[in-house]
């Protein structure tokens, strides 16, 4: 056991290496950044603009988590949960990790690892930044630092179960990329707002219903995010988040064992 | 007579100069996208607008037959009446332009970047291929598709509706229509090109390219909701890549857009986004990587 | 000699495709070579020793353990894989430290190897210098020095020497000889003969997925009947010499070489061949400059066992 979590924790500094040296990188950080220059062209417009009526906080819950929580983490978690497998067959370097004394799970688990923790960085920097530019003149709302947390929380839990599930995506399935968005932008935008049970049947939905707004029983300022929403109790619904983590993660390490991976001449 | 030596020896023909140098990329472009099994549902299912404008081109010659569909809605033929607004509907449609991004994603996101990952610029220049050979056959492969689904169906609703009307009262009413559908079939084709084989030309990762031609045209979007949601200035639809389309595509089908915004700044917008996707083109597209 | 590399009636299938036959050997110390034409099952045998596919039928074992799914074994192997392929965002320096420290070594002992690895395969100039700025040699070299790095006690080598220069090639053979000379295993596949040649004599044969031969190269030349031994003798008269020896049984061809002088022998039984020659020089005062045997060689084996 030892053993098996140095492998991951080495694994995982090799790939938060590689990853950091990455021109991509450079490109994901830029998007994460997307919510950032859009809070300043809100604030702009709000300055120099005099009798609109925006508020910082709605426009941060309205607008800024849910681009974060509807499109933002779907598309990063997409693109490096699938590239946890998939840019090693790609670039021909599965078999320098094979070919080491490192469990196969390993490889999964400390690449997924560094590339959640990026994720995550990106994105609450990316959130952090415009709660700041939003709040500018009530920086001292203590609610507010609350809401900017429970909010990071959530899409820190949505970044870590969407990477895990696009992880396992990636080891099954050779077009991820594709699966991956009929998934994102079709599935889980669509039947998240179908009544009863139906929802559940999506990570949206819990992810949701651990929103601020939900636990304090208000609508308000998140109104439009909770459209149709018949929320699961936070409990459960952390407790579902992580069990679909764990549960994707095993199963694509259980298949990255099983698998066998034939490069593309 | 002389024994020849059953060796190797030297060609001394003369080369035949191929009036379209470009062909043999575009073909090959062509056919390995229907290489791929998801491209060929995307293919298929891209053509539904166009059959379904093509049917209300049929149903709307024939309203008496169908009367069963509209039974106790007055006035709800009207969406039916084949006019400007008609063919805009047709080439502003979200889904067509949806569909048609994820055409150029299937089709368009690994022609550049597959042969930047096989190192195959150096064996398209080492024949006697110039850039510009090179570049049209790769965008011509994208024409292909884009045309089939803008110009093709919609020299076909003009065809349509002249047939089954039996005169030539659309064009007469609408003179300017056929020079509509060329001409926005023609932006919407060289905007699309010029914009997927940019991305193509990023990254030797098709994966990544896939996802950036999808993430630029949707955000773009995104960020025009958003801001529009708020300030409620139709200014706000230059953000976006769909919008813009449509604008240009009312201004040409001279029918009422969809914003109060001069279809002129949509224009210079994809216009400007166009030429600086080409001239970053030309300069990615190099026989030789310079490392630095 | 214990066999360190254990494959006992080893096949695998792509579909419908058999990739490898019924492969039965044994690999014990030193160096042996893995050689066949394309499509021999050369690749997918590497494959499947280095754990990266699984066996149809069959088991391959090292040190007495199955490969697939048991990385611990990875510990004592040094790999060089075929495919040109790194991590390009890494520098060369960066990419064998990193590769290192997935065996556990410390910072210190992963840059101290990195750095012998990186010296012996001369790219310590341009340890720091982007992957993807490195020429084809250079990738090659750093391939081999990722295998050694961590002195592996098993070596398993697919197409070492493809882009490097002669002096480096021959640097690398001397390498090679001196993890045999170590006690290690070396495993080495190629396409090229005469770098095989000069490795070993110690061969393993594919052809078609099964092995057509195995074991010395002089002792398999010895054992295919079907081609005998050319002798080329070269000699001031040819003539007086093909004339002495054409009424003995054990000449089975002559002919006359392309070269003035030279002689061409078929026999089967070389070492009486070998007898007589010295006689003749002495009884009948036939003057021989030259005496070669063209096809003792691996080109002769590949070339009668695998067919033109």
């Amino acid at each position: 056991m030892k053993s098996f979590t140095r492998s991951v924790r080495t694994l995982a500094s090799f790939f938060w290496f590689v990853g950091r040296k990455s021109r991509r990188t450079k490109v994901f950080v830029l998007i994460g950044a997307l919510p950032v220059l859009m809070s300043l062209v809100i604030q702009a417009n709000r300055l120099f603009t005099p009798g609109l009526s925006v508020d910082g906080p709605v426009v941060f819950s309205n607008i800024v988590l849910t681009f974060n929580l509807q499109f933002l983490i779907l598309v990063l978690a997409l693109f490096y949960g699938t590239s946890i497998c998939a840019e090693e067959l790609e670039g021909k370097t599965l078999t320098y990790l094979t070919t080491r004394p490192v469990s196969k799970p390993a490889i999964i688990l400390g690449k997924y690892a560094a590339y959640a923790a990026f994720l995550v960085l990106v994105v609450a920097a990316g959130v952090t930044l415009s709660f700041l530019v939003l709040h500018i003149d009530r920086l001292g709302d203590a609610e507010a630092w609350l809401v900017l947390l429970r909010s990071l929380g959530v899409l820190a839990l949505g970044l870590l179960v969407y990477t895990a599930f696009f992880t396992l995506v990636g080891t099954v399935l050779k077009k991820s990329v594709l699966f991956g968005l009929m998934f994102s932008f079709g599935w889980e935008s669509i039947v998240q707002y179908f009544p009863g049970a139906t929802q559940k049947f999506t990570i949206m939905h819990y992810l949701k219903s651990l929103l601020p707004a939900v636990s304090t029983g208000g609508e308000g300022s998140f109104a439009f995010l909770l459209f149709k929403l018949e929320p699961s109790s936070p409990g459960a619904a952390v407790v579902t988040l992580a069990v679909l983590t764990a549960a994707f993660l095993g199963l694509a390490c259980w298949m990255f064992s099983r698998k066998e991976y034939l490069f593309e001449d | 007579m002389p024994i020849s030596e059953q060796g190797y020896t030297h060609w001394t023909g003369t080369f035949a100069e191929r009036r379209f140098p470009w062909w043999p990329i575009t073909r090959l472009g062509i056919r390995m996208a229907f290489k791929r099994k998801f491209f060929k549902f995307a293919f298929a299912v891209s053509f539904l607008p166009a059959v379904i404008f093509a049917a209300g081109i049929y149903i709307s010659e024939r309203l008496e037959d169908f009367q069963f569909m509209f039974r106790g809605r007055r006035g709800s033929t009207t969406f039916l009446e084949v006019n400007p607004a008609y063919f805009r509907s047709y080439f502003g449609g979200d889904f067509l332009l949806f569909m048609m991004v994820m055409i150029m994603v299937l089709a368009g996101a690994g022609l550049i970047a597959d042969d930047l990952k096989s190192n195959s610029l150096q064996l398209y220049f080492s024949r006697p291929i110039r850039k510009r050979d090179y570049l049209l056959g790769k965008m011509s492969t994208l024409a292909f598709f884009l045309l089939l689904y803008t110009l093709v169906p919609g020299v076909l609703f003009i065809l349509l509706k002249l047939i089954f009307a039996g005169s030539l009262k659309l064009i007469a009413h609408y003179p300017w229509i056929p020079l509509a559908v060329v001409l926005d079939s023609l932006l919407i084709t060289l905007f699309f090109t010029f914009y997927t084989l940019l991305i193509s030309s990023l990254s030797r990762n098709r994966r990544y390219t896939a996802i950036l031609l999808f993430l630029v045209y949707l955000f773009s979007d995104i960020f025009f909701g958003i801001f529009y949601g708020i300030f409620r200035k139709p200014g706000f639809c230059l953000l976006s890549i769909k919008a813009n389309l449509q604008q240009v595509a009312a201004a040409l089908f001279r029918v009422k857009p969809a914003f109060e915004v001069p279809w002129i700044y949509s224009f210079l917008i994809l216009a400007g986004i166009a030429l600086a996707c080409g001239l970053v083109l030309v300069r990615k597209t190099r026989g030789v990587e310079v490392i630095r | 000699m214990m066999a360190v590399i254990r494959a006992e009636k080893l096949s695998k299938w792509y579909g419908n495709v058999l990739g490898l036959s019924d492969v039965t050997l044994e690999i014990g110390p030193g160096i042996t070579g893995l050689l066949g034409p394309n499509g021999a099952g050369k690749s997918t045998f590497m494959k499947l020793l280095m754990g990266q596919l699984r066996p149809s039928i069959g088991r391959v074992t090292i040190r007495g353990a199955d490969v697939w799914n048991n990385t611990e074994l990875f510990a004592d192997i040094g790999f060089c894989p075929e495919q040109d392929a790194f991590y390009d965002e890494l520098t060369g320096w960066e990419f064998v430290v990193r590769l290192l420290s997935l065996y556990g070594f410390s910072r210190a002992d992963a840059a101290s190897k990195a750095e012998r690895a990186l010296q012996f395969v001369e790219l310590t100039k341009d340890k720091d210098r982007p992957l993807r700025g490195y020429s084809r040699g250079m990738r090659q070299r750093l391939k081999i020095a990722q295998t050694l790095a961590h002195e592996p006690g098993i070596i398993i080598l697919d197409e070492p020497l493809n882009g490097l220069d002669p002096l480096s090639k021959r640097k690398v053979i001397r390498l090679i000889k001196e993890f045999r000379d170590a006690g290690k295993t070396v495993l080495v596949s190629s396409h090229v003969l005469p770098e095989i040649e000069a490795l070993t004599r110690s061969i393993v044969l594919l052809h078609q997925g099964k092995i057509l031969a195995q074991g010395d190269i002089p002792y398999i030349r010895d054992l295919i009947e079907k081609h005998p031994h050319k002798i080329s003798v070269k000699s001031s008269d040819p003539r007086a010499l093909a004339a002495s020896l054409v009424s003995q049984a054990s000449v089975q061809n002559i002919q006359f070489g392309p070269e003035p002088g030279t002689v061409v022998f078929e026999t089967g039984d070389r070492d009486t061949l070998f007898g007589l020659l010295p006689r003749l020089i002495v009884d009948r005062g036939i003057e021989i400059e030259e005496i070669t045997s063209p096809d003792d060689n691996l080109q002769a084996v590949f070339d009668y066992l695998v067919g033109t």
